[in-house]
């Protein structure tokens, strides 16, 4: 049975591998520039 | 509606991409990401809390 997107099982989870290594990349890459800001200039 | 599957997740994160097709929605999810960066930004340093 064909998905609403259109991918297979496969794919959606081939696909979704790399979703999460680049999104764990965002992530840490944010959480670096949140370090440089409170080392630098504290918000709180 | 009642006897629908629920997800397990993050084990059947993967399942959304069964519903959404990222061959047309990654780069509309990635502006929109840019958009409310640029958003966060704005309140940032409009209530005084940006390098000045």
């Amino acid at each position: 049975m064909a998905s609403l997107s259109g991918l297979t099982d496969q794919q959606a989870k081939e696909f979704h591998e790399q979703f999460k290594v680049t999104y764990t990349a965002f992530v840490g890459l944010a959480a670096l520039a949140h370090l440089f800001v409170i080392a630098a200039n504290p918000w709180w | 509606m009642s006897n629908v599957a629920k997800p397990r997740n993050p084990e059947d994160d993967w399942k959304i991409w069964l519903v959404v097709n990222p061959a047309t929605w990654l780069m509309p999810i990635f502006y929109a990401l840019l958009v409310l960066a640029i958003a966060v930004h704005a309140v940032v340093f409009s209530v005084g809390l940006g390098w000045q």
